[in-house]
């Protein structure tokens, strides 16, 4: 049987594992997505995805096809009704260079045979994604299925070796590229460059660029089995997560350097005296009385944002003090010194704020 | 109206048994519907002299539920039977429960569901919620379990009853206990067993239906006992057994038994 497989903070994943694998397989600029099972599922999916894309990037909305399994189906079996959606998809103009076929709760369920559908030939890839959340799976599980997923669109020998792979980004954070602007900066200052944002705006050629990169670095822990297996199966080394806090991005400059064999006391050192700047420039704040609060009372504390907040607190000498000024605990936590700075501002607004409100 | 259902292991002899009991109670002048609910859809073949009817899913599956009428699933059979089969997906694929569930939905909407006497045929195990539907929304209100003296037989009967047990707490539940039939296959004891087992289980022996060769004989011609030697004891038999379920108002709540329970009641019977 399964269990929740899920990571310790895993309260903030826990939606549809639909919802997060089409959160990373529609960055597959030019793949369609089907979804075999009944048409809401995709529809709710599509209007969430529209939103957030509409908001974010403006790229035009995923290419997302629906098996629109009705109880028949469910009776008889869907996978023939898949079979005739796959060669739908072939149809559309432009033709696909590739097709994930995303399963739902009731088709696996009745049993449906996804994998035996996708492995016949169809000229382009055709890669199922486990993504049924009765399964055990949320969010998470959905995000961790579709790199699997799209990591067989790798090739095993690599054409060229070095650079970075960025695994898991959070497609749908309102932040996802300045977080990796950030990761490309600090990357940069140890001379090493992205080379495969695995998955976000890519081609499916693309993906066959995986293998062969120095190193991976991890959206976030919670794709420790990402990282892992594609360790195993291509040999290169992760580190586990995005740069998190003042001294948690220094960490990530001396861990990367480590890992590619390079030299970071330089970076280290150059970053350390940014951070100075940073606090510097809010200087302003200190002996102000603040209080962190959940982001909602649904969500447990993010273990990393909490820490975050206790070493700026402190760096900037404020006082921690109930009845402070109330400063929204960072959902998720603000990736290396360009994330802590936008907070900062944000927590200047709220504390100048109160202070005008008095 | 009364609504029966038979449940028990597979092969144990339902079909035959629901045959000939409906064979029988239509000689009574009543109007019979035998409901087959099984995927290998075999309940009424030998009421209809051999020949397999269409079922309710084939149906649905070629037409759509939208243009299917009572007469397009409702089959007479001998003596007036009316026949009706669920059918299934193909094996292997889809899921079948949720096919009995679409059956029973479109019979109640076609208004089928209706005469003297319902007797429900279902497949031998409750394998999911879709195969205990006869038992639901007030369909059967009395299961007849059929049964030998064979211990994964009586395992078998003794799984449905906790199915019965489990339903009837729900509140509008009408579902109950009607009694255990004994199909014998001619083990030493095998009534007194079975009746001791209907006994422990808060219920009681309705019937013995012994082991005769008559029975493979009719199969093989096509036709219920009833109407191949209709003067045979075999056919008095079942005629007994239709009266006695016809006439049955005595229904309980059943108290299944824990594996262990089954094990050390069956030994007892075989050290007899």
């Amino acid at each position: 049987m399964n269990s929740n497989p899920s990571p310790s903070n895993s309260s903030r994943f826990e939606g549809c594992t639909l919802t997060g694998a089409l959160s990373v397989v529609t960055q597959v600029r030019d793949a369609v997505c089907v979804i075999h099972g009944p048409s809401g599922c995709a529809h709710h999916n599509f209007s969430l995805l529209h939103a957030t894309l509409a908001d974010s990037d403006g790229v035009g909305v995923p290419r997302l096809i629906s098996t629109a399994l009705t109880e028949n189906h469910i009776i008889f079996g869907g996978e023939e009704v898949l079979e005739a959606c796959i060669a739908r998809a072939l149809e559309l103009s432009p033709p696909p260079a590739s097709i994930f076929v995303l399963s739902t709760c009731v088709v696996e369920t009745i049993g449906d045979d996804v994998g035996a559908v996708c492995a016949r030939e169809w000229g382009v890839p055709v890669i199922p994604v486990q993504t049924a959340g009765f399964l055990g799976g949320v969010f998470q599980t959905g995000i961790v299925n579709a790199l699997l997923a799209a990591a067989s669109c790798a090739d095993g020998a690599p054409g060229d070796a070095g650079g970075v792979n960025l695994v898991g980004e959070k497609n749908l954070e309102a932040d996802v590229d300045e977080n990796q602007a950030e990761v490309a900066r600090l990357l940069g200052m140890l001379g090493l460059q992205v080379r495969l944002r695995f998955v976000r705006d890519v081609r499916t050629r693309d993906l066959a660029r995986l293998a062969g990169a120095a190193v991976n670095v991890l959206r976030e822990p919670a794709l420790l089995p990402v990282g892992e297996a594609l360790r195993q199966r291509f040999g290169t080394p992760y580190v586990d997560s995005f740069p998190v806090g003042l001294s948690g991005t220094l960490r990530f400059l001396e861990e990367v350097a480590g890992v590619c064999g390079v030299d970071g006391s330089a970076a280290v050192e150059h970053e350390a005296a940014i951070q100075e700047g940073v606090l510097a420039r809010f200087a302003d704040l200190a002996g102000s009385r603040v209080a962190f609060d959940r982001v909602h009372p649904m969500l447990d504390g993010d273990a990393a944002a909490i820490g975050v907040c206790s070493e700026l607190a402190e760096a900037l000498d404020l006082v921690v003090d109930p009845e402070g000024t109330r400063l929204p605990a960072p959902y998720p936590a603000p990736v290396g010194t360009a994330g802590i700075r936008r907070m900062l501002h944000r927590w200047r607004r709220l504390i100048r704020g109160r202070e005008r409100a008095r | 109206m009364k609504q029966i259902a038979l449940y028990g292991k597979g092969g144990i002899g339902k079909s035959t048994t629901a045959a000939n009991l409906s064979a029988a109670l239509a000689g009574e002048g009543l109007d019979i519907l035998q409901i087959g609910c099984d995927p290998k859809h075999d309940s009424t073949r030998m009421l209809m002299h051999g020949s397999w009817i269409p079922t309710v899913l084939d149906l649905i599956r070629e037409r759509g539920d939208a243009n299917i009428t009572a007469d397009d699933v409702v089959f007479r059979g001998f003596r007036g039977v009316r026949c009706v089969e669920a059918g299934g997906p193909e094996p292997g694929i889809g899921c079948a429960g949720r096919g009995i569930i679409a059956t029973f939905q479109l019979l109640e909407r076609l208004d089928a569901l209706k005469g003297d006497v319902i007797a429900y045929d279902v497949l031998g195990d409750v394998v999911c919620g879709g195969f205990a539907m006869p038992m639901r929304e007030g369909y059967a209100q009395e299961v007849y379990l059929v049964t030998s003296g064979e211990l994964m037989s009586i395992y078998a009967a003794n799984n449905i009853a906790k199915a019965i047990a489990r339903l009837s707490r729900r509140v509008r539940s009408k579902c109950r206990l009607g009694g255990v039939i004994c199909n014998e296959k001619n083990l030493e004891g095998e009534d007194e067993l079975v009746a001791e087992f209907a006994r422990r289980i808060n219920s009681s022996l309705i019937a013995s239906i012994p082991r005769d060769r008559i029975v493979q004989l009719a199969e093989l011609h096509r036709q219920t006992v009833i109407e191949y030697a209709p003067d045979s004891e075999q056919a008095a038999v079942y005629a007994q057994l239709g009266d006695d379920i016809y006439r049955n108002r005595k229904t309980s709540i059943p108290t299944p038994l824990e594996m262990d329970e089954l094990e050390s009641f069956a030994l007892e019977f075989v050290q007899i």
